[in-house]
């Protein structure tokens, strides 16, 4: 029986109150198992940042349920005193345009987020160095942000998503700000961790090419979150 | 774990260091104020030290001679070696007289004294007393005059015998020490015409042997005080001790000056600390994005916080370092004495220290009201 990392049931989230109130995701249920890829697709303004902000403990939804690996997280209320430490431990991000910290080199972004979780720095830098060689950027440990491309820091914001061995990815348009090819190849790469590395991946995206290497597709349409068949 | 303050301020460590040395000239101006002050009350106390008395006998109901004017009879002196326990009077005279240098004006403190008697209420750095009543006179070296100079006084020249080094008055004047006799012609004798007039409105006085004030060495084991009331009581003039009279130049004198200096002080600390409020709080808006990645991450308000500071108290040290570094440089170059205390210094970079502590609250809290979502786009 396959394990849901992700469980959504009945969530819901409403911006303001009475009539000036909008609802941006209503009544979403569905669930993401380890090991898979799947797409949020939808219009800007769909609901689906606000969707995976609450998949990742950064907004609260307004109601219905959450569950990461097996804990909840969301009961009508959190029920969890420190959602940071969630999104340290279970949680891996990676957004459109790299967004690491310039002023820390590509070995430091990466290590960040183990030392954060109290791992010590000698263990975290190999973990680190194993991630970067395993990610193609294994040369350029000690350049920053600055100095690498945009493949190349796109990888490097991979490897920082998963050096704390997350169970979760959540990636907002990953591939963008890179050209066809060099998305192509980060997607294969997202694909391939999930597999070998059991990480259930969710990633937004409107790059319909992209869309075979998922295993799924949800699209999210005014807050309606719907899956689309035969993905 | 990695230090981010650090990491953030050594990828611009130039723009850093050279905003902090900014503020660091304010608190160098700081310290150069509270020197300023202390000189002031180091200045004062030259003249009183270096005549060193047991007691200030001074006209009835004056502060004399330094703060008030203050006029006495100088054969009052006689009468008052009379006095149980007095071992020493020296008259003295006080005038602030304005001489030239190579027709510059110079403002000076004129000290008369009996320069034949073996006081000496100074400390000569080269050349000699005077020895003869003859129009000799000793300078400090501020003057610009050197041994064997002429100095033109009054109606007089005196010749340069003697320099002292830093002997200012309280107000910061360099000092210049004539013989009891040819100080009170300087400052009570009157021009000939002057005399004439006064002889025809009906005999007013031309009497010379005046002075401003007698200091009094005592006998070993009296008491001062004591000595004090007996002069008091029999003379009907003021007595002072050397601490009361201490107590006059410091406190009343120069108070005022000192809560100006404060007050301007306490301007430039509060300009200092809006300065790194602002420049700690535009850095940490600058900083706005990595900061919602790294709560997006997972990073504890701990860290954060941490982080800004960290970064405030380095600019506050380094300002301080600065500004200490331009106190010390500057402080011989201002025309007053500045005296540098570390202990000033010390409680000073508690203050900046605790300032920037302060200057880091509005930074940390728009910090941690920053929405992680804000991370990711959509």
């Amino acid at each position: 029986m396959k394990k849901a990392v992700i469980s959504v049931q009945n969530m819901c989230k409403t911006y303001g109150e009475g009539e000036g109130a909008v609802t941006a995701i209503k009544e979403a249920t569905f669930e993401i198992y380890a090991g898979e890829t799947v797409a949020l697709l939808g219009p800007s303004g769909s609901g689906k940042t606000t969707l995976i902000t609450m998949i990742g403990c950064i907004t609260q939804p307004t109601s219905g349920k959450l569950t990461l690996d097996g804990d909840l997280m969301y009961d009508e209320a959190w029920k969890i005193d420190d959602t940071r430490r969630i999104r340290r431990e279970k949680i891996g991000f990676i957004f459109q345009a790299h967004n690491l910290i310039p002023f820390l080199n590509v070995m430091e972004n990466v290590t960040i987020v183990p030392q954060m979780n109290g791992v010590k720095s000698d263990a975290a830098n190999q973990t680190a160095k194993e991630l970067l060689d395993y990610l193609g950027v294994g040369d350029k440990l000690t350049k920053m942000p600055s100095q690498l491309s945009g493949g190349q820091s796109q990888r490097v914001a991979i490897a920082r998503s998963l050096a704390n061995t997350p169970k979760i990815i959540l990636a907002d348009e990953p591939t963008a700000a890179l050209d066809g090819e060099r998305a192509l190849s980060v997607m294969q790469l997202l694909r391939k961790l999930a597999h070998e590395q059991a990480v259930a991946i969710v990633v937004v995206t409107h790059d319909e090419r992209m869309l075979p290497l998922f295993d799924r597709i949800l699209r999210v349409e005014d807050g309606v979150v719907k899956e689309e068949l035969g993905t | 774990m990695i230090n981010l303050a650090w990491r953030d301020i050594s990828h611009s460590l130039g723009k850093f260091i050279t905003t902090a040395l900014g503020v660091g000239l304010l608190i160098g101006v700081v310290l150069v104020m509270i020197g300023i002050y202390r000189g002031m009350v180091h200045d004062a106390m030259i003249v009183p030290n270096n005549i060193a008395p047991d007691l200030w006998v001074v006209q009835k109901e004056t502060l004399g001679p330094f703060a008030e004017s203050s006029r006495l009879h100088e054969d009052l002196k006689y009468s008052l070696k009379g006095f149980e326990g007095v071992s020493a009077v020296h008259p003295l005279t006080f005038q602030g007289v304005q001489i030239h240098k190579n027709g510059k004006p110079i403002r000076v403190y004129a000290l008369g004294y009996e320069s034949l008697s073996s006081f000496q209420p100074f400390t000569l750095t080269s050349g000699t007393a005077i020895k003869i009543r003859n129009r000799e006179i000793i300078v400090d070296t501020k003057t610009g005059f050197k041994l064997g100079d002429e100095v033109h006084l009054g109606r007089n020249r005196y010749t340069v015998v003697g320099l002292t080094h830093k002997a200012v008055s309280s107000g910061g004047d360099p000092m210049i020490y004539l013989d009891l006799r040819e100080a009170q012609e300087l400052q009570f004798l009157f021009s000939n015409e002057q005399i004439r007039n006064d002889r025809e409105r009906g005999g007013a006085s031309n009497a010379t042997a005046m002075v401003n004030a007698f200091s009094l060495t005592l006998k070993a084991g009296f008491d001062p005080k004591t000595v004090g009331d007996e002069i008091q009581r029999w003379k009907h003039q003021e007595v002072y001790t050397a601490q009361e009279q201490s107590d006059i130049l410091t406190k009343n004198l120069i108070e005022r000056s000192a809560k100006q200096i404060g007050m301007f002080t306490m301007i430039l600390l509060i300009v200092s600390s809006v300065i790194i409020s602002l420049i700690i709080y535009t850095m940490t808006m600058g900083k706005m994005k990595e900061i919602a990645i790294l709560k997006l991450i997972g990073a504890s308000n701990m860290l954060i916080t941490k982080m800004i500071a960290q970064q405030s108290l380095l600019m506050g040290a380094i300002a301080f370092a600065g500004g200490a570094l331009f106190a010390n440089a500057s402080a011989n170059y201002f025309p007053k004495t500045v005296i540098l205390i570390p202990s000033d210094g010390l409680k000073l970079f508690a203050v900046v220290i605790i300032i920037s502590i302060l200057a880091s609250l509005g930074g940390i809290r728009s910090a941690l009201k920053i929405d992680p979502a804000s991370a990711i786009g959509g």
